[in-house]
C-alpha cells in the first residue's frame, strides 16, 4: 500500500496548528499576565511577580468561589452518576414503551444552561414557583435563590437535570453491551437483582463508567453559565462559582492581572486532579 | 442482549410509577417554559397558574415581542452563523487530520498519543485564558465580531471532533481502501472517493455535537462580544440587567436558544454515547 507522508503531514498540521495558535499562546500570555499589574486602559504597569496570586489568597471572596465550585462538582457529579446508572439499569428491562423512555431521558441532554438558570428563576420562585407550589402540600416552603444554600441548592437541581442524560445515555449503552445471559441470571436469581447489578453488571461497565465519570468532572469544574443565570452569584458573592468570579474580575472590574492568576491557579487545580485520573481514560481510547 | 420481564405485581407498578415520576421531572421545565412564553409578565409570577385558559388566558404577546425585538432577531442571527461557521470550519480542517490519525503512525508518537492530546485540550477551562483572548481580540480589533468568536470557537470545539472522528474512520474497514490504492489511486483521491463518503453519517453526527457545543458556549461569548456580535446565551444572560425581569419574554428566548440543539440530538441518538465519549463506549 502506497500512503503518502507528504499527504499525511498536510492532512494533520492545519488542526495541530490552528490548536496551537489560538490555544496555547493564549495559555502562555494569562501565565505573562499572571505575573504583572496590568488594568484595561493602563497597560502593564509593573512585573509583580506573584503578587497578584498572593492577593487573591488572601481575598475571602476568593475562597468562597473555590469552596462553591467544589461543591457544585462534587454533589453534582455524583448524583449524576448515581442516577444515571439507576436510570439506564431500569431501561435494559422489558418495559412498555422503552424506546420512547430512552428519547424522552435523553431530550435535557443538550440544553442552554444560560437558558436553563433563568427558567429557574421563575421554577423556583419562593412564592409563585412551582417547585414551592407542590413542596406547599408537605409544608415546606424553602426562600430557593433569596439564599445562599438554596439558590446553590437550586442551580445543583437544575445542573442534575442537565447532564444526568449523559451518564445515562453511555451507562444504557454500555449495559446494552453485556452478554443477555447475565441479565437472565438477574432474572432468576432469588436472591433479586440487587446482586446481578453490583456483582456482574457494575464491574462490567466499570470502564466506561471510568470515562464518563472523568468527562463529567472536566465539564463540571467549568460551569458557567446555569449558575450564573439563576443567581447571578448572589445573594452578594454568596453562589458564585469560580468561572464567573474570574470573568467578573476580568470583564467588569478589568483587573487583568488577577484574573489571570485566578485563571492559572483554577488551571493548575484542575490539572492536578483531572491528569491523575486521565491515564485510566488513555488505556480506554484505542 | 436480551430484555426479561423485570417484575410482577405491586413491584411492577412501583416500577411503572418510578418511570413515570422520571419522565415528569424530565418534562416539566419544557412544559414550564413554554407555559411561561403563552403568559403576560404578571402571569409569569402569578402562584398557581398551571392550566392555560383555566387559570390563565394564554396569549401569543410575548412571541411577538420578541420577534419584532431586533436585538433578539441579531442575537439569533449571530448564533446560527458563529455556530454553524465553526462547525464548518471544524469539519474542514478536522476531519483530514481525523484521517490522518486513523491511518498514519507519526514515529516516535503513535495516533492515539496525538489523540489523547488533542482530548487534553478539553480541560482546559475557558475562564483560564478570558484575559488573553479579550486583550488579543482587542489588539486585533476583533473583539465584538463574529470572526473574533469564531476564531475561538473553532480552537475550542476542533479538539474532541477530531477525536470523535477519528473514531469514526477507524470503522471503516481498512481493506476497501486498499482495494482503491491496487487500483492505482492516490491518497487524496482514496479519501475522497472511499473514506470521506463511507464516514458521512459519522461526520453528520460530530458536527451536531459540535454545534451543540457552540451554540450552548455562554462565558467565552460574554467575554467577546458585547452587542454586535452577541449570541443568544450572553443576549438571555443580559436582559436582566438591562431590562429588569420579564420572564415571559425570556422564557420565549429560552425556547428559541433551546429546541435548536435539542432536536438534532435527537436525531442522532444513537450515535451520542459513543460521540460524547469519544468511542469509548459503542453504542
Amino acid at each position: 500500500m502506497r500512503r503518502s507522508r507528504a499527504v499525511k503531514y498536510a492532512f494533520l498540521v492545519p488542526a495541530v496548528l490552528w490548536i496551537l495558535v489560538v490555544s496555547l499562546f493564549p495559555l502562555a500570555s494569562a501565565i505573562y499576565y499572571s505575573l504583572v499589574q496590568y488594568a484595561l486602559g493602563q497597560g502593564v504597569t509593573a512585573f509583580v511577580a506573584f503578587q497578584n496570586y498572593l492577593d487573591n489568597f488572601h481575598n475571602p471572596t476568593f475562597w468562597h468561589a473555590a469552596w462553591i465550585t467544589a461543591v457544585y462538582v462534587a454533589v453534582t457529579v455524583a448524583v449524576e452518576m448515581a442516577f444515571g446508572v439507576a436510570l439506564a439499569w431500569s431501561l435494559t428491562k422489558r418495559v412498555w414503551g422503552r424506546q420512547f423512555f430512552r428519547v424522552l431521558f435523553t431530550a435535557p441532554l443538550f440544553t442552554m444552561g444560560v437558558a436553563l438558570g433563568y427558567l429557574g428563576v421563575t421554577l423556583f420562585d419562593a412564592d409563585s414557583g412551582p417547585v414551592n407550589f407542590f413542596l406547599g402540600f408537605i409544608g415546606l416552603h424553602p426562600p430557593w435563590i433569596a439564599s445562599a444554600f438554596w439558590g446553590l441548592a437550586a442551580a445543583i437541581i437544575l445542573d442534575i437535570w442537565r447532564w444526568t442524560p449523559f451518564v445515562f445515555l453511555v451507562a444504557l449503552a454500555a449495559l446494552e453491551s453485556v452478554p443477555g445471559e447475565f441479565y437472565e441470571a438477574a432474572a432468576l436469581d432469588t436472591r433479586g437483582e440487587w446482586p446481578v447489578f453490583v456483582g456482574i453488571a457494575l464491574p462490567t461497565i466499570a470502564p466506561v463508567l471510568t470515562i464518563a465519570f472523568l468527562l463529567r468532572l472536566m465539564e463540571a469544574f467549568k460551569v458557567f453559565g446555569l449558575p450564573f443565570a439563576l443567581t447571578s452569584g448572589g445573594p452578594g458573592t454568596s453562589t458564585q462559582v469560580y468561572s464567573a468570579m474570574v470573568y467578573l474580575t476580568t470583564l467588569q472590574f478589568f483587573d487583568f492581572g488577577h484574573g489571570s492568576a485566578m485563571g492559572i491557579f483554577f488551571l493548575a487545580v484542575v490539572l492536578l486532579i483531572v491528569l491523575r485520573l486521565f491515564r485510566v481514560m488513555r488505556a480506554q481510547i484505542e | 442482549m436480551s430484555i426479561y420481564e423485570p417484575y410482577r405485581g405491586i413491584k411492577r407498578v412501583l416500577f411503572y410509577v418510578w418511570l413515570i415520576l422520571v419522565a415528569v421531572w424530565v418534562l416539566f421545565p419544557f412544559f414550564w417554559a413554554v407555559e411561561n412564553s403563552l403568559k403576560t409578565t404578571e402571569q409569569t409570577f402569578t402562584r398557581g397558574a398551571f392550566l392555560p385558559w383555566i387559570q390563565y388566558q394564554p396569549t401569543l404577546g410575548s412571541w411577538q415581542t420578541v420577534i419584532s425585538d431586533p436585538a433578539a432577531i441579531r442575537a439569533l442571527v449571530n448564533s446560527v452563523v458563529i455556530s454553524i461557521a465553526t462547525t464548518l470550519i471544524v469539519l474542514v480542517l478536522g476531519t483530514p487530520a481525523a484521517y490522518a490519525l486513523a491511518r498514519h503512525e507519526f514515529r516516535p508518537m503513535t495516533g492515539r498519543d496525538i489523540a489523547v492530546w488533542f482530548l487534553t485540550q478539553r480541560v482546559l477551562p475557558p475562564a483560564v485564558v478570558l484575559v488573553p483572548y479579550f486583550v488579543l481580540m482587542v489588539h486585533l480589533r476583533l473583539i465584538d465580531t463574529q470572526i473574533g468568536l469564531i476564531l475561538v470557537y473553532v480552537a475550542v470545539t476542533l479538539p474532541f471532533g477530531v477525536v470523535i472522528m477519528r473514531d469514526v474512520f477507524r470503522d471503516i474497514p481498512v481493506e476497501l481502501e486498499e482495494a482503491a490504492f491496487i487500483d492505482g489511486a492516490n491518497d487524496l483521491r482514496v479519501f475522497g472517493r472511499v473514506s470521506l463518503p463511507l464516514a458521512v453519517n459519522g461526520l453528520v453526527a460530530t458536527a451536531i455535537i459540535v454545534f451543540a457545543f457552540n451554540w450552548n458556549e455562554a462565558i467565552l461569548a460574554s467575554t467577546l462580544t458585547s452587542r454586535v456580535a452577541q449570541t443568544l446565551p450572553f443576549f438571555i444572560l443580559s436582559s436582566r440587567s438591562t431590562r429588569g425581569v420579564d420572564f415571559n419574554t425570556a422564557a420565549v428566548n429560552s425556547l428559541i436558544a433551546i429546541v435548536p440543539p435539542v432536536v438534532l440530538s435527537l436525531v442522532i441518538q444513537r450515535f451520542l454515547a459513543r460521540g460524547l465519549t469519544f468511542g469509548a463506549v459503542k453504542g
